[in-house]
């Protein structure tokens, strides 16, 4: 039995669209089809705390788009988002939709994916949790799915990083400093190379270890199509994080996909970004 | 403000007086919370006082310096939630007093808008332009 929702991926989870791309499989895979939204026009407003025109505005648009969409469920993937939405969102706008986290779609789905697992991945990895998704207790929701995955040994440690993922660090250096070090102690005293992410941003900003650790950072849904056996794209966020300089990034990403954006836009913006690595 | 900010400004204008209304001030949010080892402002800080100035600052009254650096520091660790006894959301609070900081509801802005960046939404279509073909960003990001 097929439902249709609409899957909401927010904003800066476009940085990784083989996480997009990934989490609509494998949600195909367990009968959920996805009306794919994102990106600045579905903005929930939540970073515009200093411009309430704007955070208005932006909250009423997207809560109208969702109503007018046809469907009576939305999908989030952006803890930030999922907050906003239960929250200011839905507290100036009325919404005809349900909103669960996908984490909580796929754990309640785990029977229809359990016998799709079957690619075994011999390795084992750290979860990489944050305290501060009060309203879906996502990470033991990833553990068990995780767990579905055969040859995969999962470890969950004791500490979770604060914040509700890890750009909410971004404004404390010193906090986010800390939360990198724990990761590479973590995978250090497991006796692991691999930290696996639950959000976007944690893989945005930790993916680097691979180059300054030597840690892999992958996102759960990346493992879970590759237990599938879904070929999906790889992840070139990390893959340019890690290229080793700007012209090996340049060269990645390719002369016609800068074009795109602009080569002036792109040296300024998008290569200083790629450049920052993990500090600790 | 214009007439489409007022339903926001409402729902801002009636958490604030809930918060008001049930927060006892007892601080135990302050304590729970991982963030201040990191910031040298709240050393030696006391939550009752901590919250107390969180609450001047929802009052319109402004804070003190150091409640003003509290809300700059909530990262939304969530951990101040389940130490509330009055089954007040002190992240909530926070969030609330950092909107009224930065001077979103008339207040005069006690803190700077850190958030307020011009390529934050042209880097996000960048990266989108870099990442997804054109017939997923005509038909995801319309």
């Amino acid at each position: 039995m097929s439902e249709r929702v609409v899957f909401w991926y927010g904003c800066n989870a476009v940085r990784h669209g083989d996480i997009i791309h990934s989490a609509i499989e494998v949600m195909r895979a367990v009968g959920i089809e996805s009306d794919v939204a994102g990106g600045p026009a579905y903005c929930c407003g939540t970073i515009k705390d200093g411009n309430l025109q704007a955070a208005a505005g932006m909250a009423t648009r997207t809560v109208e788009k969702f109503n007018q969409s046809g469907r009576d469920k939305v999908v989030t993937w952006c803890p930030s988002c999922h907050r906003h939405m239960g929250t200011f969102m839905t507290g100036i706008a009325t919404a005809n939709f349900e909103v669960s986290h996908i984490t909580e779609m796929l754990h309640a789905r785990r029977h229809l994916l359990a016998p799709l697992m079957q690619h075994r991945i011999e390795r084992k990895v750290v979860l990489h949790t944050h305290t501060g998704f009060h309203e879906v207790d996502a990470n033991p929701l990833v553990a068990d799915l995780l767990r579905l995955i055969p040859g995969l040994e999962v470890v969950v440690t004791d500490y979770s990083a604060p914040g509700h993922m890890c750009s909410a660090l971004a404004p404390v250096p010193a906090a986010l400093i800390d939360v990198v070090r724990h990761c590479v102690d973590q995978t250090a005293t497991h006796g692991t190379d691999t930290l696996v992410t639950v959000f976007h941003s944690c893989q945005r900003l930790l993916c680097g270890l691979a180059t300054t650790d030597g840690i892999k950072v992958t996102n759960y849904v990346n493992l879970l199509t590759q237990a599938m056996g879904i070929a999906t794209a790889p992840d070139e966020y990390a893959q340019w994080k890690n290229a080793g300089s700007e012209a090996a990034i340049v060269e990645s990403i390719g002369a016609e996909r800068i074009a795109k954006i602009g080569a002036e836009f792109f040296a300024k913006q998008v290569m200083p970004e790629l450049r920052r690595l993990p500090e600790k | 403000m214009k007439p489409d900010t007022d339903p926001l400004l409402d729902y801002i204008e009636r958490n604030i007086e809930r918060t008001l209304a049930d927060c006892t001030s007892c601080g135990k949010c302050f304590d729970v919370c991982p963030m201040p080892q990191y910031s040298a402002k709240l050393a030696g800080q006391t939550g009752g006082d901590i919250v107390a100035g969180v609450l001047d600052i929802l009052h319109g009254k402004g804070g003190t310096p150091a409640a003003v650096e509290w809300t700059r520091l909530c990262t939304q660790s969530a951990t101040c939630i389940p130490a509330c006894p009055e089954n007040v959301n002190p992240m909530l609070m926070l969030r609330l007093a950092r909107i009224t900081a930065l001077g979103s509801t008339g207040a005069p802005a006690q803190l700077p808008d850190l958030k307020r960046d011009p390529n934050f939404f042209r880097r996000i279509n960048a990266f989108a332009s870099l990442q997804l073909s054109e017939a997923e960003l005509a038909e995801w990001q319309r």
